[in-house]
């Protein structure tokens, strides 16, 4: 028989049973419905994370696939000062050398720190920056040094937890952030700077993380900015206690799209000559800058141009000088002087109202027209013919024709060639220069203009206006990026010629490069521009800069060879040289033909004027010649050289 | 006589002993066989965790071989190397060119002068009278100078 006392314990057994499940029941219901949010957020955000995989920007190549700009993935290296305890002596003095850091600053970084949340408690800084911009292998060395990390203890002999620390402090202390940076990197240092131009950090949250991204600033950097960005991908992640991720429990898993490299027609051999002819330049003639330009007028496209001064992007700081930035080949405009008169002469060809024979009085170098005096700078000219007009550069001559011409199609050839207008080239900052409409004209404007005065172009405007003259008359846009490519050297964007207008008819070009020869010729203003193996047609320039008289000017040639089938065009322009040489024909004239001899080698272009010690080849015999001499040709090596 | 239990044969009932031992195998095989499967899976995704940092690694190093190969293929860089290793290399001049007009198809090759006439004036390099200046010349010596070829049908 059951007892009563026996039913009593039993009761009470199943009351303390219901009273714990009850309990339980609470904490289940707690757990699982009232803090349920919470927790599963507290639980995801330790197991789950996003991962965010960074694109990689574009290169930018030069026609022969060469690159001009690349980006490296880099790392920024962080520290856990938490970790580190009182050893930052010891870990700033292994890894100062490698951060290029002094100890002392490395030391003061790894110092423990302590924070105030919002609610005002005390936290521990867990999270320093060390450095940015950390080289792959650089960080490979650093983690050696942390494992190689000694602490002058026999650590088999400290307890456990102690040996933890150490443990912790050598794999944990010093690590890296998740997402790379990028570096961009320009590894012709300042080859072609202004047209590249300059990148910048930006910084952007995607999927609730912080993404260091670069921006360009400048040049095609910022112009194709859009192309050489690519899209960031993420990935969904969720990792065990080790932290280390459980790939099967991937979710999502966007792969980021790398930016398209930017292909232009620059070709950086080219380049590098213009640069390196320009260079002696500024020793010669001290001039405040100087740039050049080499374009192929068939197409427009620009094989090189550089401006001096210019600058390092890899190394660009505070210490560079703004000036040194300008792109003035597009940015600054001058007066551009006698070379304008080639724009005035094409007209009144053009229009049939003079032709290359007919001949115009001079006035012995001093012309009386509307209050002003004109001047043909130290020559008393007397009857001169059109032609000798452009090749003996006569202000006078070319007031007179101007003047023939009338101010209305002066202004109609003017924006014909493109003068006061965007040249179309795909880069930021380019002005228009300044061509005032007739109605704003002084009545001196019609003898002024024709001879460079009273308008501004910029040197690209001025070299595209030659290259139209060596084009048949047809003005190109320039050209300067070929094609885009993805990273699998497919091509989703290709760019061709573009003709913008026939500015002057194919007989009119024709006529004015018969003028344009002599102007390399003896008697002609820049005989020291003159080619041994090709005719080149071109004209010089030599602007005064406003205030008239103050001794600056603004000096130029604008040539182009062979002169009948014009492979390149290349301009050149000096402002404010030396006051004591600064003719366009002294100055600029014999840096045209040094680029021009050097250009001509580099891309084999086929000479049209008879050498004088030609000797009979054979094949064989230029074989022979060929392999006995230390000569490496353009042809043969790639064009690399 | 009817038999009781004790009566009844002592045989062995196999049919439900295998049945439980086949399900308990089978139970017991899905287990291992989940556990071996979850295994393989973690073990296939750490190597292909593996192997995309190893690709990644590479990726990067591609990188930097990249800027180094384009920073040794540098005008400046090829410049200054040629200048180390004394190599007095030059630009080739125009005159030490020679240029050579391919044969199109279908040409006797038993003329050489009229040749290289022929062939020039089709592609336009030459004017139809044998062209003058350099390139006229040259060509115009290199089609002398060539002995009498292989004689065509």
């Amino acid at each position: 028989m059951v007892q009563p006392a026996q039913y009593r314990r039993l009761a009470l057994l199943a009351l303390l049973l219901a009273i714990a499940f009850a309990g339980l029941g609470y904490r289940l219901v707690d757990l699982q419905v009232l803090r349920h949010d919470d927790l599963s957020r507290e639980a995801a955000g330790g197991r789950e994370n996003t991962i965010i995989r960074p694109s990689r920007r574009g290169d930018i190549l030069d026609a022969r696939g060469n690159v001009l700009a690349t980006s490296l993935f880099v790392k920024t290296v962080c520290a856990d000062p938490s970790l580190i305890g009182t050893n930052q002596a010891i870990v700033s003095r292994a890894l100062a050398p490698l951060l290029k850091m002094s100890e002392a600053e490395l030391a003061h970084k790894l110092e423990p720190r302590v924070y105030k949340d919002q609610t005002g408690r005390d936290h521990e800084d867990k999270y320093v920056i060390l450095k940015r911009k950390v080289l792959l292998e650089e960080w490979e060395k650093i983690q050696t040094a942390m494992k190689n990390l000694s602490f002058g203890v026999d650590e088999k002999k400290l307890l456990r937890r102690e040996r933890g620390f150490y443990r912790n402090l050598r794999q944990r202390a010093i690590f890296t952030e998740p997402v790379d940076d990028q570096l961009r990197v320009y590894p012709g240092g300042t080859l072609a700077s202004h047209l590249l131009g300059l990148t910048a950090a930006r910084d952007r949250v995607v999927e609730g993380k912080a993404v260091t991204e670069l921006v360009g600033k400048d040049g095609l950097e910022a112009a194709f900015n859009s192309a050489l960005d690519g899209t960031v991908g993420w990935r969904q992640i969720e990792s065990d206690r080790g932290r280390r991720e459980l790939v099967i429990f991937r979710e999502e898993d966007v792969a980021p799209r790398p930016g398209l490299n930017v292909v232009l027609t620059l070709d950086a051999g080219v380049q590098d000559l213009l640069e390196s002819e320009l260079a002696p330049g500024v020793e010669n003639f001290a001039p405040v800058s100087i740039s050049g330009i080499v374009i192929r007028p068939r197409t427009g496209a620009i094989l090189a141009m550089a401006t001096l001064p210019n600058f390092n992007p890899n190394q660009i700081g505070a210490t560079t000088p703004m000036a040194n930035l300008r792109n003035r080949v597009i940015t600054d405009s001058f007066e551009p002087g006698s070379t304008f008169k080639t724009v005035v002469v094409s007209g009144a060809l053009n229009e049939q109202i003079v032709s290359l024979n007919d001949v115009f009085y001079c006035e012995n170098g001093l012309f009386s027209f509307a209050g002003h005096t004109l001047h043909d700078a130290g020559h008393h000219f007397g009857n001169l013919t059109v032609e000798e007009i452009i090749a003996r550069s006569s202000n006078i001559g070319a007031a007179k024709i101007g003047m023939k011409l009338g101010e209305s199609r002066l202004y109609k050839y003017i924006r014909d060639f493109g003068f006061g207008d965007h040249t179309g080239i795909p880069l930021p900052g380019e002005v228009r220069g300044t061509v005032h409409p007739v109605k704003d004209w002084y009545k001196v404007s019609i003898a002024q203009i024709p001879m460079g005065q009273g308008l501004t172009v910029t040197p690209l405007q001025m070299a595209m206006a030659i290259g139209t003259i060596a084009n048949h008359g047809r003005l190109m846009r320039p050209m300067l990026v070929d094609h885009l490519e993805d990273e699998h050297k497919q091509v989703p964007v290709r760019y061709a010629p573009q003709t913008v207008r026939q500015a002057i008819s194919e007989e009119t070009a024709r006529l004015m490069v018969q003028a344009m020869k002599k102007v390399v010729l003896p008697g002609g203003t820049a005989p020291k521009a003159a080619l041994e193996h090709y005719t080149v047609a071109g004209k010089t320039g030599t602007g005064q800069k406003p205030p008239y008289g103050s001794r600056k000017y603004f000096s130029s040639f604008v040539g182009f060879f062979p002169a009948d089938e014009p492979e390149i065009c290349i301009a050149v322009f000096l402002d404010e040289p030396d006051p004591k040489r600064y003719y366009g024909g002294e100055t600029a004239g014999p840096i045209f033909k040094a680029i021009a001899e050097r250009a001509a080698a580099y891309l084999g272009i086929r000479p049209d004027v008879e050498a004088p010690s030609d000797q009979p080849v054979s094949r064989a015999e230029a074989v022979a010649e060929s392999a006995a001499s230390n000569t490496l040709t353009a042809a043969q090596s790639g064009g690399n050289y | 006589m009817a038999r009781n239990r004790k009566n009844q044969p002592a045989a062995v009932r196999f049919g439900p002993a295998l049945k439980a031992s086949l399900l308990c195998l089978f139970i017991g095989g899905s287990g291992v066989g989940y556990v071996w499967q979850q295994n393989q899976l973690l073990e296939l995704g750490r190597q292909k965790a593996e192997k995309e940092k190893r690709l990644n690694t590479l990726r990067v190093q591609n990188s930097q071989y990249t800027r180094r190969l384009a920073e040794l293929r540098s005008p400046k860089s090829i410049e200054v190397r040629v200048r180390e290793l004394n190599l007095a290399l030059t630009m080739a001049q125009p005159t030490q060119i020679v240029r050579l007009v391919d044969r199109p198809d279908g040409l006797p090759v038993t003329r050489p002068s009229a040749f290289v006439k022929d062939t020039a004036a089709r592609s336009g390099t030459l004017p139809a009278g044998g062209g003058r200046g350099a390139k006229g010349q040259i060509e115009r010596q290199y089609a002398q100078r060539q002995p009498p070829a292989s004689q065509g049908p």
